[in-house]
Formats: C-alpha cells, structure tokens, sequence
C-alpha cells in the first residue's frame, strides 16, 4: 500500500547517527526548538548590541512580566484560530473589562465596603473573569448560532466594546486600584519572593520529571516504541535545568533590596500556560478544537456538538482576556479607554509566530507563549538600544512575515505533523 | 460469491422514505432493504437520490417521511449518534476524517476514550487502533502522523476501521474506491468481502458499474428520486442495469436495440 | 405574486407614506426659526459628541456666548464617522447656518466639507483640531506652548541631568508639536551638556502601558540614573510613575504630562508629577462662540481680534487664535478644583494632611 514512501515512526538505535535522527529520537517538536535557538540568537544579538544589558536578571524579569498579558491572551487565541474563526476584538474587550473592573473597584466596591477591604480584589477579579465569559461567550454565540462570520463579529466587537469602555469611567482614567489588586501586576512588592520561587521550581521539575516517567511507563504498558533512555534522561536534565536557572535569575533580582523572585503575573502566564495546554491535548473538548478545525463537517458527523463547541472556545477567550486585563490594569496601577488599542494583533502574531495557522486546524499553546516572549524581546530590547517605535514596527513585520513563511516552508516540506 | 440469505427479517428496512428540499423531491417513496452479509449496491446518475436516502440512514439527515426500521423494529434516527448507536456506521464519500489529527483520534473522534479522570487515554486508542488495523490492513504503521499525510487507501482503511471497531451490523459506503488507484481499489474490495463475510451488511454506493459487479449481491437503482427497482446481480448483465440507469427501464421492460443504443 | 398578496400590501404602504410624509412636515419645524429674519445661527459639527468633555466643557461655553449674543445654536454629532460629518455638515448649512464650528473627526476627510460651505460664503472655524483650509479659522490650545510649560516646570526643579522623553502616537501631528516645543526650552541647557537626552520614544496609540514598558527600558539601560522624564500626557505621565514606582523612584524623578486628568491631578497632589498643563475647554468654548457670530456678522477672518496668522505643518497660512494653557503645579491646584475638573476630595487622595495648600 506504498508506507514505504513515507517516514515511520522511531527506529531505536543503531545506523548512521546524524543530528536529524538524534532530533528525530529526542521526539522534540521541530518548531519549538526552532524558536528556542530563534530566541537565543535574538537574545545574544540585542546583548552585545545592548552592551551588556539584556541579559541580566533586571531585564529578564522585565522581559518576563511585560510579556505576560500578550502571552496569556494569546493561548487563547491559539484555540479561536484553531478552530477557524479569529478574535478581532481582544483589545477593545480588555479595555472595557478593565475600565469596569477599576470602576468597581475604586468607586463602587469602597463605596458599599470600605476602601483598602482585603475583599476587593477578589471580589474584583471574579467580576472580570465572568463578564470576559459574558463577552466572549456573546461572541461566540453569534459566531456559532446566528451563523454571522467571526471576523465581523469580533470586527464589530472591536468597535463596541472600545465604545464601552470610554462610557463606562466617561474617557475618564481609573486610578489608583486597590491595593491588593495591583499586587497581580508585579512591582516592586507583586512577586513571591525567592524562598517560594525556588518552591515552585522544584515542584515544577520533579512534574516534568514525572510527566516524563509516566509516558515511558505508559509506552511500555502498550508496547510502543520508546524513547532512548538517554534521550529522556537528556530532555528532563536540561528542562530541569531551564526552569531552576529561570529561578535563579528572578530570585537574583533585588531592586529596593528585597529578592522578588517569581513576578505575579509570570505565575498566572505559566498557570494559564499549563491549563490551557492540558485542556488543549487532554480534554475532549480540546480534541473537538482540533477536529473542528481540521474538517468541520467530519467533527459534526462524529457526533461533536460544534455550536456549543465554538461558543465555550470564544467565552474561553473572553475568560482569558479578562485575565489579561487585570494583570494591565494592575500593572499600570490604573485603567483608560486607550489601553490594549492594536493588541489583537500582537497576539494573533504571537500565536502565528508560535506555529498556529491561519487555515485552522494546526497549533500549539507552549508556541504561542514562545511567541509572544520572541515578540517582547524584539521590541524590548529595541528599546533597550534606543531605536524608536516606527523601527520597531518594521522590525516586528518583517519578522512575522518571517515566521509565517517558515511555517509554510516546514509545512511542505515535512511529514510529520503531529496534533499540538 | 455467498448466496445472501434472504429469508427472515432484514437487517435494514427503509420503507417508503420522503425527503424534500423546498419543493424539490431528492427521494420520492423509497423502499430499499438489506439482509446481513449481502453487499447492496445504489446506483444511479447524478441527483438520483442516493445519498440523500443513505443519509436519512446514518442519521446526518432525517426523513420528511417514511419508515426505517432495523431488525424488524421501528428506528428513530435523528443524528448521527442515533444512527451509531443502533450499529449503523457510514463512510462516506468526503470521508469524514480530520486531516490534522492521527489515526487512531480519527478513529475515536467523539467517542474517545478517557482515563478514570476524564482525560483523553491517547496510548488506550492507540493501542485499539493497533489491533484492528493488525486485522484489516497490517502494512499500516502510521498511527503518529496527521491523516493528511497518508495515502488514499490508508486513508479508507482508518474510515473502515473505524467503522468497524464500533461493531457496525450495518455499514454505509458512499463511493469508496472513487479516488483510489486500483491497487488500493483491490484492497478496498478484499476488505468489504471480508465484512460480508462476518455477518455485515453493507449499502454500497457506487457509479462504477465494474465495481458494482464486484462486490454487489443485488442492485438497487434509483433515478431522479424514484426507485426504478432492485434487481439479483447474478440475474441481470451491465448493460441492463445501465438500462434501469439511464433510461429508467427495468430489464424486463428494455428491447435489445434500446440496449445497443446505450453503446452508441 | 397573486394579486390577494399585492392587495395585502396596500395598507402597509400606506402607512409608510403617511409615515414619511409626517416625518418631511415635523422636520421644517424643528430647528428653530430658520426663516425668523434678522436672528443669526451657528451650527456645531461635533466628532463625537458621547466624549464628556464636550458635553461638560465645551457645549455650554459655546452656547453661553451665542446665547449673549443673541444668537441661535444648532448642531449635530457625526459618531466618529467621517463621511457622516460631511453630511451633516450639509445639513446644517440646510438648516441656515450663518457660521460653522467644526471639531474634525479627520481633518483631511472633512476638507471638501469645509470647501463647499465656504463657497456658499458661510465661514467655518477649525474647532481644537486642525483643518488645513487656509479659508477656514483655526482656534485651538497652543499645542507648542504646551510642550514648552511642560519643559519649563520640569527645568525649573531640574536644570542638570538626564531626561527621558515620552512621546505621543508617530503618525499624530500633535506629538511632534509638543516635542518641539519641549526642545525649545530645553535647547540651551542640551548644547551646553547640562543637559543630557538619554532615551527617546514615540508611544503607540499614547497607550499607557506602552510608555510604562518603555520606560522600564530606559531605567534598565541608564541603571536608574534619569532625573526627569517628559511625558506628553498625563496617561503616559502614569505608565512612567508606574515604572519608577517599581524602582522606588516615584516622587524622586521628575515627570511631566497634560490634560488635567484626575489621576494626574492627584499625582501632582501627591507630588509624584510635577506639573499637568491644562487646557480649560470653556475658555476654548467661549472664544469659538465668540469668534463664530463676529464671522457670521461679516467681519472678516484677519480682522478677528487677537487673530494672528499660523503656518501649518502643510504650508497653509491661516488666521488663528491659539489659546494659552495654564501649567497646574502643587502651588496652584485650587484652580482645577474651582473648575470643578475634580472634587478635593479626588484631588487629595492619599495626601499627607497640610502637605499641600489646596489640600488644606
């Protein structure tokens, strides 16, 4: 039946050793480690250029809160163009969430409980996550059960909810926020210190640890073919590694003397990261994405409730936004009208960047982040050497333009394309 | 070539089935039946009907009217799920697979099979799939890649696989082996045989009338909606069953210049 | 169709006849005594009118003044759509606009506008945003004064040292007005080395978060040595604080804005901005009105009092009157407050007690 022509799956040792097949054994994504070297060079380059300052711990950490908001709305955003639709409207929907949350929080939450209530940030971040559902889930019910194309609706978005958020505080800004609230936006006092930051990196290693043990064991279980045990034992010291030098760094940044370790909002980025990924690869509703994505008409006659499907990817969206939102506003210690103008599209193009296709059907979560850390390090540290937002912007284009086309290229010219 | 059993109850019954769009009349009073381990073919030009009617089968869309009933009873078949449920599985002719996921997910789209914490059991699926392609077609070895990667009768292999892991009584092909070389063709057909042979019965739709002849034990031909009849393929030649296609005469009815006709 | 159906239509049509003839009846009578002889009218195009500051600001200074002069006001609000301002441009002119006042949602867009009511000889005045029709009037802020207050208050608490500018959207004129007049004022101290420019940036969108980013870059790359920063506006002004707040520099380095946003007036308050220049829209309201009935009198443009004549960015010389903002510093925030812009109360949030004189 002509398998012969076509690449099989690992065969274990022996025969030439290239670095195809050492890459091929490993079992890495291509395009993953792609952009890690991409991100390396890119790092390399602006710290010479730099002199020296891009790869210190101040700057890393910088890097790594700014570029949380875009990285956690993007992991969305992966699964809305997945499925084949797109999400115009992400920008707008931060500002009108984050105006209304600042609003809630500033005017009428110290109204009815007091001002400094050690509830008001909670009671605020809940607001936020269920009117993002609200929104998002609005969207998505138009997309899926009036049948309107989702590039209107979220074009349409764009205008509405940009509209509503200069209602909302009358083109007012929103400032300060409470107390607690902007600790979510990291500062000099929103991270959780080195003691914990090292907590969180061993546990996170003994996970990948784990994660790894228990596919070979499950392999096993079935008699699949595994991975050279040097190869697992390779990948998990060096993800081990990645993580607690990460570590290392934040905890070795001390502005004001006090190690901060783990910044807030870097937290909920790789919480959302691992959440979103799980749902994305280990959740039916994750694989209904895909399938969706990849042939709608085969999805719905497997039985997949597609409406219901698209709507909860759009709500999910909305969800994401919203936590978006608040790591902002946080940040910024205030909310406008302005804020998040043009963000969609630094999202779609993280998301683009990270290996996510336009047609539908192909992404990945972990690129996206990826994506989304390459983009702020370009504009980071353009900044860092002082060329100017117009030069930014070329720089940026021309780089998405870049990736698109190597995804294009690897889509070609490969076989293996496996499913996240 | 088996003599299907015709006596007893049919596994399928379609009685006398109705579908509308607007005021156009796709399948106008139909009654078609299926016995287990016979091949029954569909045939007919363009916009005869035939997918429409297997449709209100598999579920993906309901009758007007008319009655289904399987085994002997009554069925009611709304979606696809239904149609699953009571043994009826469709190929059909878009094949229904999602070129960006891999086999065996392809294979379980819908019905995949969890962990005890609700997660998708991707080695479990794998390993299903494994097992029944070791019995189908066991040169498959791609169970890792995209379907869009594989070949046309791979491909077909993951659709009949498919249907056949779910313990299908009843399986629908809507043009199989169109889009397959005849390598593949010959494959395609083995397999069919080997279905017929463990009890299945199968509605074939086809516009090759080689093929037809191939594999079908009787020959149902439907033109502009109609049923025009359905014949014993040992008791009819090509030509006549191209007869009931094209001019709607049942073999009886035909004369032979008429016949001579359809080669000029 | 059968004619039982054509029949069934009837009632409905002539509902919708009745309907429309109604509506062309009432809209003769609605804009207030077109046709009542000697009264003038100036009709108001509007961008945008849902923006509060026109509602709370600028409506009730211009009617005030046409009120004073007995003269009648009309208007209309485009929505932020262009080609809607052009059309109800048209329609105050039908509606016997002696003057326009037009607040350009784009100024290019909105030329042929302008154009046609000029040639039907009724003058139009460029509202706050510029209009490059060298037949029209501009009134506006000093933009460029503005960018010099903004300059001066930071020199006067720091003549030496490093600066960082924050810049407005590239592609708005505004932005490149005010940094030039920033650089005016700077100039000397620059040449002469007192002054040293260490970071530089345009602002996307003047997004706060943006200039917050970007200035976490110029504290990173100058190692915290900046002594001042000069934000175009008090939205950036707050993505800065934001930043030197996380470095525990708010307060410590001296940062500029405009607008006389609330939270930069409790910033100024608290003492971690140093100046907000504020333009006060009723003065602008006031003059518009003002100027618009003594051009619907037949004065003519040049002879305006206060007008002087204005190069534009495109080369047009027109009549104008640019407007004086007022640089609110910690010494005088009562004026803001006696503007109502804010409550005291607003104002000194989180203000030490007897810190600050309008704190009390």
């Amino acid at each position: 039946m002509g398998d012969t022509t076509l690449k099989q799956d690992p065969a274990p040792g022996g025969g030439a050793f290239s670095l195809a097949d050492t890459i091929r054994a490993v079992e890495v994504d291509l395009r993953i480690l792609g952009m890690l070297v991409a991100l390396a060079v890119i790092w390399l380059g602006f710290h010479i250029a730099s002199g020296g300052l891009f790869l210190t711990p101040r700057n890393l950490w910088n890097l790594s809160v700014q570029t949380s908001t875009v990285g956690v709305m993007a992991t969305g955003m992966v699964l809305v163009i997945v499925s084949r639709n797109i999400d115009l409207s992400v920008g707008s929907m931060l500002a009108f969430i984050g105006v209304a949350t600042a609003v809630l929080q500033k005017n009428i939450l110290s109204d009815i409980i007091g001002f400094d209530h050690p509830a008001i940030w909670i009671i605020a971040v809940g607001f936020a996550l269920i009117m993002g559902a609200i929104l998002g889930g609005f969207q998505g019910w138009v997309v899926s059960y009036i049948g309107v194309p989702s590039f209107i609706v979220t074009l349409g978005g764009l205008l509405v909810w940009r509209g509503a958020s200069w209602q909302v505080a009358s083109g007012q800004t929103v400032a300060p926020l409470d107390g607690i609230f902007r600790l979510l936006g990291g500062g000099s006092r929103g991270s959780i210190g080195a003691t914990l930051s090292w907590i969180v990196g061993i546990v996170a290693c003994v996970g990948i640890i784990l994660l790894l043990v228990n596919k070979r064991r499950q392999r096993h279980q079935y008699g699949f073919p595994v991975r050279p045990l040097w190869a697992e034992i390779g990948l998990g010291v060096i993800a081990c590694s990645a993580v607690l030098g990460a570590v290392a760094i934040a905890s070795s940044y001390a502005p004001l003397d006090r190690a901060l370790g783990i910044s807030n909002p870097v937290l909920i980025l790789i919480g959302v990261t691992v959440i979103m990924t799980f749902i994305a690869t280990r959740t039916r509703f994750g694989r209904s994405v895909y399938a969706i994505g990849g042939n709608p008409e085969a999805a719905e006659l497997a039985g997949i409730n597609t409406r219901r499907t698209i709507l909860l990817v759009f709500a999910l969206m909305g969800v994401l936004v919203a936590v978006g939102a608040v790591i902002q506003t946080a940040r910024l210690n205030a909310a406008t009208s302005a804020l998040g103008t043009a963000l969609e599209l630094s999202v779609i193009a993280a998301a683009v960047i990270g290996g996510t296709s336009l047609a539908g059907g192909v992404g990945s979560i972990p690129g996206a982040v990826l994506g989304a850390l390459v983009l702020q390090s370009l504009i980071s540290g353009m900044v860092l050497i002082g060329a100017d937002a117009p030069v930014q912007r070329l720089v940026v284009g021309v780089v998405l333009v870049f990736a698109a086309a190597i995804d294009v290229f690897y889509r070609k010219r490969t076989e293996r394309l496996v499913a996240t | 070539m088996t003599d299907a059993s015709q006596d007893g109850t049919p596994l399928v019954e379609l009685r006398d089935v109705r579908v509308s769009f607007g005021g156009v009349h796709a399948v106008d009073g139909v009654t078609i039946d299926l016995y287990p381990g016979e091949v029954v073919a569909l045939v007919g030009g363009n916009g005869a009907g035939k997918t429409t009617l297997v449709r209100t089968l598999s579920g993906a869309h309901p009758a007007d009217s008319g009655e289904i009933l399987i085994e002997g009873k009554p069925a009611d078949i709304r979606t696809p799920r239904d149609a699953k449920d009571l043994g009826v599985e469709t190929i059909y002719q878009t094949l229904a697979l999602a070129e960006n996921i891999d086999a065996p997910s392809n294979m379980f789209l819908g019905r995949e099979l969890t962990t005890r914490w609700r997660t998708l059991d991707d080695s479990a699926m794998e390993s299903e799939a494994r097992t029944i392609m070791g019995r189908l077609n066991p040169r498959f070895q791609n169970f890792k890649i995209a379907v869009a990667s594989l070949s046309g009768g791979q491909r077909q292999s993951v659709a009949i696989a498919k249907a056949v892991y779910f313990n299908a009584r009843i399986l629908i092909m809507d043009e199989p082996v169109a889009a397959l070389g005849p390598a593949e063709t010959a494959q395609v057909n083995e397999l069919v045989l080997q279905l017929k042979a463990e009890g299945i019965g199968i509605f074939l739709i086809s516009h090759d009338i080689h093929d037809v002849f191939d594999l079908a034990d009787r020959i149902s031909v439907m033109l502009h909606g109609r049923l025009v009849g359905t014949v014993n393929k040992d008791d009819v030649t090509m030509d006549e069953v191209l007869a009931m296609i094209i001019m709607g005469k049942l073999p009886t009815e035909v004369t032979d210049v008429e016949l001579e006709e359809l080669h000029g | 169709m059968s004619r039982t159906r054509l029949r069934a239509f009837v009632p409905i049509i002539a509902i919708v006849v009745g309907t429309m003839a109604l509506a062309a009846c009432d809209s003769g009578d609605d804009d207030g005594g077109d046709d009542g002889g000697d009264g003038l009218t100036v009709g108001v195009s509007w961008n945008n009118y849902n923006e509060e500051r026109w509602a709370k600001s600028d409506e009730p200074a211009i009617k005030a003044a046409l009120t004073a002069a007995g003269v009648e006001y009309i208007s209309a609000d485009a929505g932020s759509s262009a080609e809607q301002q052009l059309a109800d441009i048209e329609n105050l002119i039908a509606q016997g606009a002696d003057a326009l006042i037009i607040l350009a949602q784009d100024g290019t867009a909105v030329l042929p506008g302008v154009q046609s009511a000029l040639e039907q000889g009724i003058p139009v005045i460029a509202y706050d945003r510029l209009i490059e029709d060298p037949g029209a009037f501009y009134l506006t802020f000093d933009n460029v004064e503005v960018g010099r207050m903004q300059a001066r208050e930071v020199f006067k608490l720091v003549p030496e040292g490093n600066y960082v500018f924050i810049k407005g959207n590239a592609a708005d004129a505004n932005a490149d007005f005010l940094r030039g007049g920033q650089q005016e004022i700077l100039q000397e101290a620059i040449d002469s080395g007192a002054i040293i420019n260490v970071g530089e940036s345009y602002t996307d969108n003047w997004d706060p978060a943006v200039a917050q980013t970007n200035m976490e870059q110029f504290l990173t790359a100058n190692n915290n040595e900046v002594d001042a920063v000069v934000a175009s506006n008090d939205g950036m002004a707050g993505g800065v604080v934001a930043a030197l707040e996380a470095q525990g520099l708010a307060g410590v380095v001296v940062v500029s804005g405009q607008d006389g946003d609330q939270a930069a007036l409790n910033r100024v308050a608290l003492g971690t901005q140093a100046v907000s220049v504020w333009k006060d829209a009723r003065d602008l309201g006031k003059a518009a009105g003002e100027i618009a009935v003594a051009l619907a009198g037949g004065t003519e443009l040049g002879s305006v009092t206060g007008a002087i004549v204005f190069v534009t960015p495109g080369g047009n010389s027109m009549s104008s009157i640019l407007l004086p903002p007022i640089p609110i510093t910690q010494d005088n925030l009562n004026l803001v407050v006696d503007a109502q812009v804010l409550t005291t109360e607003e104002l000194c949030q989180g203000v030490t007690a007897g810190s600050v004189a309008a704190c009390g």
